[in-house]
């Protein structure tokens, strides 16, 4: 008998384990009051909003290994969203970002069902072609007349008409720091919900579409409606990463659909962590985003290509690895289920 | 009228083109079984490398033409042996790798040349056909691409290396146990394949810009017809280019330019709605 | 009575290849069957097709009287078909107890049941104590058993084993033999790929033959051993 498989982790255990982190969290956000502003605050708002991007990648290509190029598509389309609902119908951005996260949802399953009813390479194909596809349509005729073109679409946003009422000295600080506050309040929801959901049964049906998919579906797994409900969940992260954004940072562009912007930064992040782990990608999309942001200064655009060449070594490195560290995390969590289990019997 | 005639000529020889284009996706498409994502950017390179010889390096055509087409087989080959080829076992890793190597030829082009569109000289005259005004540089691309794809069947019928890409592309293990080494095979693909998008980029550079996201489309537009054809179906090949071709201009020129860049979307999401395994058979 | 699998002339071929040709075949209620028949004479066809893997391009599949012949794979495990595939396959980055537990949770949708199968389906295979492990650390017959496991856990009527000895010494294919007879006494019916004949013979109660994706004999083991065709196909083997 394994000495391992029996021992019952106490609740105690597991309060001290999520104890550290509570505590990070914690001072991480109180780093405005600690006087942490200006453009470096910003910059971990953005860092904020993409942990709901790399989450969104690692909750569903990390662990079916379907590769979604396609996440700048669903942020885009949720920023567009929101910025055609404000123009064009006068929805305030404070009221436009469910419908716009909904909207982009929605287009999302739409236009990605017909690949996700088959296994493949269409799925990847079609995720790569689609923000292509849309960088073109936004900045052509006739589209670009009603979509703004190279310059976007501006408005004014969030709690804009609140701050406006502050005297001038405030007025920047409380935007700056109340974007902050709900950007972090909405990383931690995102790791909650992506951790939650990738560890439990659902999310180790993902995996095992990711390792066999035919033997999952030999063996009784839905497999098509795993992949859908993963894709669900994972595209809504992504969905309200670009709204959110969106109505921090206006004017939207057609920045948002390409992939140096909002799909190489948390790609290598889930990469670095390890896929389908959820907890090394979050980690990992602080550092990453950090020095990406920082490399703009020192090396400009060849910031891709040294993520990109970063990637291709991780890759290569461990071809089939990738995934490997995952092992003593799920030995672990065996073994509770074991106790549990045994002390039934 | 007038612009019947413009798709009927336009669109033939687009598809002509885009079969060629094809044909060079399909070997590593078939042999891989893996789409190879770099096939694009390796046809953005050698229209930028011919254009570095001609302008920067003031080589004259009849030597930079080939030589950029060597450039780009031997850069072809590198990116298969060392990003596709070691991690052929895991499809995810071959995507992420191949994927990266685009995005950084992509962002290296836009450093290097900027986002202006570049052109490379073009054949000169033209040549009225059924009325239209047509550029003598689109004949050569038709004598060129009529070439090129006799000689890639006369290759894969008729040379013992043909044969041998065939039937790896039909079974791993049968060739196998045949004694062919897939991953031998696999090398020369990559070579061939990458002769393939040169020729082509070389080719289509004077008529369409040059920029950094040129290759994108193409690339999408070989996949959709490789699918829809079949992988290793030479004649669904044939057919499925001409769908493309015409479905292609006759949306540039009845919508226009700018709303035809979603025709390689809708031909892969019609594959996928009502044929998935490909219209003339095996597709994976 | 209505009989527990019917395939009535199935018919599959991939290109010019005739895999399965009007193969037609019955197992009834918990029946031990023996599928045999040379290298490529269509029987993991046969097994895919009854799995729902693939579709026949003619015939019919019926189960416990209800067509199936267009059902999805999952939705005939739910039914009461499981398989194994030939060769060890398992999922390779997940731990023995998810390798099982996945298919249970699939069909039931009670979590707290689909726990206390899982739980069963480890200890008749006894794998209690691997329950943690990581399938590249395990043996080949401790695969097998894994496989065997993710096949029971299902709540199975009828259960497609391809191939099952393959790779194991004589000792480990007695347990497997042993476990199969304990189940089947129990109601479980069997379809059993082999090509190890010696083992197989004394297991099952009926053997089918296939042929070049033909059905040429179907009756008792010791009735096939002494036919002359099934002695031709199988020259030098029995
Ligand atoms: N997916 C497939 N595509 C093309 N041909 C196939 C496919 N599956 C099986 N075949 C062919 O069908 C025939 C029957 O194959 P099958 O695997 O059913 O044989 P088998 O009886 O299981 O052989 P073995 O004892 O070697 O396992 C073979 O000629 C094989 O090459
Ligand atoms: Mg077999």
């Amino acid at each position: 008998m394994s000495r391992l498989a029996f021992s019952k982790p106490s609740k105690l255990k597991r309060v001290g384990s999520i104890l550290p982190a509570l505590f990070i969290a914690a001072i991480y956000m109180l780093l405005p009051t600690f006087g942490l502003r200006g453009f470096w605050l910003d910059v971990l708002t953005r860092v904020n909003i993409f942990l709901l991007i790399t989450l969104s990648l690692d909750l569903y290509s990390g662990t079916t290994f379907y590769l979604n190029l396609g996440v700048p598509f669903t942020v885009g389309c949720a920023a567009y969203s929101l910025a055609l609902l404000n123009r064009y119908l006068g929805v305030p951005v404070e009221y436009a970002i469910l419908p716009s996260a909904a909207i982009s949802l929605v287009l999302s399953l739409v236009i990605f069902l017909p690949s996700l009813r088959v296994r493949g390479a269409y799925f990847s194909i079609m995720s790569l072609l689609l923000p292509i596809v849309m960088a073109g349509i936004v900045t052509s005729q006739p589209f670009s007349l009603y979509l703004g073109g190279e310059g976007g679409i501006t408005y004014s946003p969030l709690f804009f008409s609140y701050a406006r009422g502050l005297p001038v000295k405030e007025r920047a600080f409380f935007l700056q720091s109340t974007y902050f506050y709900i950007s972090s309040i909405a990383a931690i929801i995102a790791f909650i919900v992506s951790y939650k959901v990738a560890y439990s049964d659902f999310g180790f049906m993902m995996r095992s579409v990711g390792q066999d998919e035919l033997l999952a579906e030999a063996s009784g797994v839905n497999t098509v409606r795993v992949k859908l409900v993963g894709f669900l969940i994972s595209s809504s992260l992504a969905s309200f990463a670009g709204s959110i954004y969106a109505a921090m940072r206006p004017p939207v562009t057609v920045d948002v659909f390409i992939p140096a912007n909002t799909l190489v930064p948390p790609l290598t992040a889930v990469i670095l962590g390890g896929m389908g782990t959820i907890v090394g990608p979050t980690i990992a999309n602080y550092f990453i985003l950090l020095v990406y942001e920082a490399l703009w200064d020192v090396i400009g655009r060849w910031r891709v290509v040294l993520y990109m060449c970063l990637l291709i070594v991780l890759v290569l490195l461990r071809p089939q690895g990738i995934v490997y560290y995952l092992y003593t995390k799920l030995k672990r969590l065996v073994s509770s289920k074991i106790a549990e289990l045994t002390a039934g019997v | 009228m007038e612009e019947l005639k413009y798709i009927l000529i336009f669109g033939s020889f687009h598809s002509l083109t885009y079969l060629v284009f094809s044909l060079g996706f399909s070997l590593v498409f078939g042999v891989a079984r893996l789409p190879n994502l770099t096939y694009g950017a390796l046809y953005v390179l050698t229209g930028y490398s011919t254009y570095v010889f001609l302008n920067y390096l003031n080589t004259p055509l009849y030597l930079a033409v080939p030589v950029s087409i060597l450039l780009t087989a031997a850069i072809s080959l590198a990116i298969g042996e060392s990003v596709i080829k070691p991690a052929i076992k895991f499809p995810v890793s071959v995507f992420i790798t191949t994927v990266a190597v685009a995005y950084i030829f992509e962002e290296l082009f836009s450093i290097q040349m900027g986002l202006k569109p570049v052109t490379l000289p073009l054949y000169p005259g033209t040549t009225s056909i059924l009325g239209i005004p047509v550029s003598n540089h689109w004949l050569l691309i038709t004598a060129v691409c009529l070439a090129m794809t006799l000689a890639l069947l006369a290759f894969l019928y008729k040379t013992s290396t043909g044969k041998a890409i065939r039937a790896v592309a039909e079974s791993w293990e049968e060739s196998m146990r045949l004694g062919i080494n897939p991953l031998r095979v696999l090398r020369a693909t990559f070579l061939i394949s990458g002769v393939y998008a040169a020729l082509t980029g070389i080719l289509l550079a004077p008529l369409k810009a040059l920029t950094p996201t040129a290759g994108w489309s193409p690339l999408f537009a070989a996949f959709a017809i490789v699918v829809m054809g079949g992988i290793g179906n030479i004649l669904g090949t044939v057919v499925a280019s001409l769908v493309y071709g015409f479905i292609e201009q006759s949306m540039v020129y009845v919508l226009g330019g700018g709303i035809a860049r979603v025709a390689p979307l809708i031909l892969i999401l019609l594959i996928l709605v009502f044929r998935p395994h490909g219209l003339f058979g095996r597709g994976e | 009575m209505v009989k527990l699998l019917v395939c009535d002339s199935v018919t599959k071929k991939f290109g010019g290849i005739v895999a399965l040709d009007k193969v037609s075949l019955e197992v009834s209620k918990g029946e031990l069957l023996g599928l045999i028949g040379p290298n490529g004479s269509g029987k993991t066809t046969l097994v895919n097709v009854i799995s729902g893997v693939i579709t026949p391009d003619e015939g019919r599949i019926v189960f416990e009287g209800k067509d199936i012949t267009r059902l999805k794979p999952h939705r005939r495990v739910a039914l009461g078909i499981s398989r194994i595939f030939q060769g060890m396959r398992v999922y390779p980055y997940l731990p023995v107890y998810y390798n099982v537990s996945l298919s249970a949770r699939s069909v039931y949708k009670d979590a707290r049941l689909a726990r206390a199968k899982t739980t069963w389906a480890l200890t008749i295979t006894r794998l209690l104590a691997e329950a943690g492990e990581l399938p590249i650390n395990l043996t080949p017959y401790k695969l097998r058993m894994v496989e065997l496991a993710r096949a029971l856990v299902t709540g199975p009527k009828l259960v497609l084993l391809d191939e099952p000895f393959a790779g194991l010494s004589p000792s480990e294919i007695d347990e497997v033999i042993e476990i199969v007879k304990k189940l089947n006494e129990n109601g479980l019916a069997f379809i059993i790929v082999e090509h190890k004949l010696r083992y197989l013979m004394k297991l099952v109660n009926r053997v089918v033959v296939l042929n070049e994706g033909k059905k040429i004999f179907e009756g008792k083991p010791d009735e096939a051993v002494s036919n002359e065709e099934v002695a031709r196909v199988y020259l030098g083997v029995l």
